[in-house]
């Protein structure tokens, strides 16, 4: 044999071995999100440990057959606890603890075990290292640590007042507390959200990053893979609570299948300067969550559309500055502080990079695309108006047409962008979460049962609730239609202030049965978040000299814009005064235009263009903002 | 002429890649592979596709014995066997644990190519020690590490799950490795890659080996706390972690 073997030789093998393996592991990494890496292709656990999902044993291979029906048993082991308790542990040379022993429940994800005299149901989850979700500090205000109690509800206090707004049998599990010890059973809830896909869609001619030439994929004129049946391109709106995608085949310009999720960020609070502090304190994980929640919708989509994720060549994500480099694995820390921008956006302003725009190897970022799919993103208009704002305005034309105009993207930050007689500016104002299920008692996202319109008839209310289900809540338009409701029947005056028989109210009841109501303080919050929106409407027009019945078009984008009644906006104040018919609500106008983005490369250079004519405002350096703010509390029109 | 399914000598590879490889590129690209090679390689290849060790290993001593060259049998019988597994596992015929059998399989076939390499210079990257530490049983990101690992040329010794301090130290000594991986899945057991990594100090054989870790719940941060060498938060960046530790330039992939 004249075989000559050489280190070139053999590095080459290497190679071929590692890319084989290299894709192996990616796939075995998105995969395990959905699927225990343990369970073998006959639904058999390998696994040489005990776990709760073990069923009976097969008897053929002594291997126990697997029962996860998705909710895996292993996860909540490196999920839950803090790395700073470990970490603390460690240093404090704690001894070794006993592995827990699996323990048999009645129920996938609930937890059983005992509690103690004076402990929380949110204590034994953490001992159990079952995940239970909460972003308030556990203080009872943000409504996400429900949990439906299965056993042992007699040892537990009764409902606590942060607690009035749910039903018997299920408990907040942080101010769920014992009374006496014992064994106690319970679950956590998850509440899907409705992500917001729909939106008004304009044709586009595609004309994309890659192009088939012959048995070749191409990128700017290189080859970057071979060809492998079509090319596709992903859309997504990254916003701060919900996350939207779209497929599409990149030379039809066809959409193949679309999905949201919750940003599963939210164990990090439920707005952006909360996510920028627990990144601070714990590097990396912000990151590695919407990572890989975005892999697992990667798949999910590829599943559904019968396709291969070796076809996803590019990946076109917008967001808030914030949400968008967290997908990047930028540090975020100097959106935080003044002046509030990203560190791609000092970067830029030092003439450090050509653009605001980022452009990365799917592959670097960990993303389940084709090894030789990018990650890519438009620029940001400034400071906190991210890639999503700017692929908002470019969906609705904002740069093409010449009307005086407004831009609204109403959501946990409130973004208005208002073009007069040539000039166009732009401003972010944080408006924070009350609108959208947070800091309001009965508060929730549009979610089933969630209250989205009423008015007020005689007595009472008469109301719809999101899927006609059992009113649990009110959510954003149902909040906005409530306060316009009360104003116009005279229950509440602008300040705030609810009138009833004989005197004053510290709540008002919305409906009996069961009791859902409007508090003092959930006024107040509903009032600040509205004057947010407020003063970035009222000082804008200002600053262009203009009145709102001046304005010809104005497009509502985003969050609850989409149910929102437009006469009550106007009637609390929430949109300043523009003629009612002039208003259109356009939807995900973000992932729109990142829809346009991804499949045009020439709308890239057309936005880059516009982009550089806004100006940006920062709300809070006018000088009477303060004042501003004050009258933008209270519930009455725009004047 | 255009090789096709036909012309592939061996009944089993046939009838898997017919089944379970369904895009048109890859189907001619291993249809060229499998019908130009050697019915006896393809029969380690076989071995692989189906996970079986035994066969594996008799098979390429047996190759060799009959003249083959390591190269050529790297080539038609794992590599080739390999590439087809990633397929399958790709489009979800099979699962990790299968994907791990195969690998187990390729590694009884490697076992005597390795020697024939040594003996015309082309030494192992390095010797590197692996387990998962004391307390944890959940070895399956240890075990696609170590998959990689050998794929790009280290030589790996497998300790196995829930090993002890002086496990990996008498390994240690033993093999003359100048690389250790621990890795640990649970909370609870983190923190016994700090207590092995002090056993090292204690024994005074710390400055003779890299340590590196990895697994779901370990951060840098953790890793850096301990006292490791370095950090690795996949099987893919375990590799380049190790290079880099050992001194290989982790060169870019030529596509």
């Amino acid at each position: 044999m004249s075989e000559r073997i050489d280190q070139d030789s053999v590095e080459l093998r290497r190679r071929r071995l590692t890319r084989i393996f290299a894709d192996i592991v990616e796939h075995a990494q998105a995969q395990s999100l959905t699927r225990c890496p343990y369970r073998d292709r006959r639904d058999l656990c390998t696994a040489r440990f005990g776990c709760r999902n073990q069923g009976p044993v097969d008897g053929e291979n002594g291997l126990a057959v697997c029962q996860c029906d998705g909710q895996l048993d292993y996860r909540s082991a490196w999920e839950v606890e803090d790395p700073d308790l470990v970490l603390a542990a460690w240093r404090e040379g704690a001894r070794q603890d006993d592995l827990p022993e699996p323990e048999d429940v009645a129920r996938p994800g609930a937890v059983c075990g005992r509690v103690v005299a004076g402990e929380t149901l949110f204590d034994v989850a953490d001992r159990h290292e079952a995940r239970v979700d909460s972003s308030c500090g556990r203080v009872g205000s943000c409504h996400e640590c429900v949990v439906e109690v299965l056993s042992g509800q007699d040892l537990l206090e009764t409902h606590t007042p942060e607690e009035r707004f749910i039903q018997d049998g299920f408990r907040l599990a942080c101010q769920a507390r014992a009374v006496e010890g014992g064994d106690v059973t319970f679950a956590a809830l998850r509440r899907s959200p409705i992500v917001l896909i729909a939106r008004v869609e304009s044709d586009v001619v595609p004309h994309p990053a890659v192009c088939r030439q012959g048995d070749t994929v191409v990128r700017d004129g290189e080859v970057v893979d071979r060809w492998r049946g079509r090319m596709l391109g992903l859309a997504v709106d990254v916003g701060t609570t919900t996350v939207a995608a779209e497929l599409l085949d990149l030379e039809s310009g066809q959409a193949l299948c679309r999905g949201g999720f919750e940003n599963p960020q939210r164990f990090g609070g439920s707005d952006v300067i909360s996510r920028i502090a627990y990144d601070d304190k714990h590097p990396g994980e912000m990151h590695q969550a919407i990572r890989q929640a975005l892999n697992n919708e990667i798949l999910s989509l590829c599943q559904r559309a019968d396709v291969s994720r070796h076809q996803l060549y590019e990946i076109l994500v917008v967001g808030n500055a914030t949400m968008r480099d967290l997908v990047f694995g930028i540090n975020v820390q100097s959106i935080g502080q003044r002046p509030y921008k990203s560190m791609v956006e000092h970067e830029w302003l030092a003439g450090e990079r050509s653009s605001t725009a980022l452009d990365e190897s799917a592959r670097r970022l960990g993303i389940a695309a084709s090894p030789y799919g990018r990650v890519v993103s438009p620029p940001l208009l400034a400071s906190h108006l991210g890639s999503d704002v700017a692929a908002g305005l470019l969906a609705c034309d904002f740069d093409r047409r010449q009307e005086r105009r407004v831009f609204l993207d109403i959501g946990t930050n409130t973004e208005v962008v208002m073009a007069m007689e040539g000039r166009v500016m732009a401003a972010s104002c944080p408006a924070g979460p009350a609108f959208e299920g947070g800091l309001v008692q009965f508060g929730l996202p549009a979610c089933e049962g969630a209250i989205d319109s009423i008015s007020a008839i005689g007595d009472g209310f008469e109301f719809t609730t999101v899927s006609d289900g059992d009113p649990v809540g009110l959510c954003g338009s149902g909040l906005i239609d409530l306060l316009a409701e009360l104003r116009r029947t005279g229950q509440m005056s602008p300040m705030g202030v609810y009138e009833a028989e004989g005197g004053r109210a510290k709540e008002l009841v919305v409906v009996d049965q069961p009791r859902i109501t409007l508090s003092r303080a959930d006024g107040s919050h509903l009032a600040q978040a509205k004057a947010a929106s407020f003063c970035g409407q009222y000082i804008l027009l200002r600053l262009l000299g203009a009145d709102a019945s001046d304005i010809e078009r104005v497009d509502l984008a985003g969050g609850f814009a989409s149910s929102i009644d437009v006469a009550s906006a106007i009637e609390i104040g929430f949109l300043a005064g523009y003629e009612p018919s002039r208003v259109q609500r356009i939807g995900n106008a973000a992932l729109e235009g990142a829809r346009q983005l991804l499949l045009d490369t020439r709308r890239r250079e057309r936005l880059d263009q516009f982009l550089e004519t806004i100006e940006h405002v920062e709300l809070e350096t006018t000088d009477d903002f303060f004042e501003i703010f004050t009258e933008g509390c209270q519930f009455k029109p725009m004047n | 002429m255009m090789p096709e399914l036909a012309d592939i000598p061996n009944d089993f590879i046939r009838g898997e890649l017919d089944e379970f490889v369904e895009r048109e590129d890859e189907r001619t690209e291993l249809i060229s592979l499998y019908a130009a090679a050697e019915p006896h390689l393809l029969e380690i290849a076989a071995a692989i596709i189906a996970g079986e060790n035994g066969p594996a290993d008799e098979l390429t001593k047996g190759a060799l014995e009959r003249g083959s060259g390591a190269l050529q049998i790297m080539d038609d019988g794992l590599i080739a066997g390999m590439a087809l597994v990633g397929i399958k596992f790709r489009e979800n015929f099979i699962f990790v644990p299968e994907v791990l059998a195969c690998a187990r399989a390729m590694k009884a076939g490697m076992a005597h190519i390795e020697p024939i390499l040594s003996a015309s210079g082309v030494e192992p990257l390095a010797r590197v020690i692996m387990g998962t530490v004391k307390g944890d049983l959940h070895d399956i990101g240890k075990n696609l590490c170590i998959m990689l690992m050998r794929g790009a040329g280290f030589e790996v010794v497998d300790l196995g799950v829930d090993t002890s301090a002086d496990e990996f130290i008498d390994a240690v000594e033993e093999h003359e490795a100048s690389l250790l991986g621990m890795s640990a899945l649970l909370t609870t057991t983190m923190p016994n890659m700090g207590r092995t990594i002090e056993a090292f100090i204690d024994a005074d054989l710390r400055d003779d080996v890299k340590i590196m870790v990895g697994g779901a719940p370990v951060t840098p941060d953790f890793a850096d706390e301990m006292g490791a060498d370095a950090y690795g938060d996949n099987a893919v960046e375990c590799v380049e972690v190790a290079k880099r530790l050992v001194g290989v330039a982790g060169e870019p992939e030529i596509v």
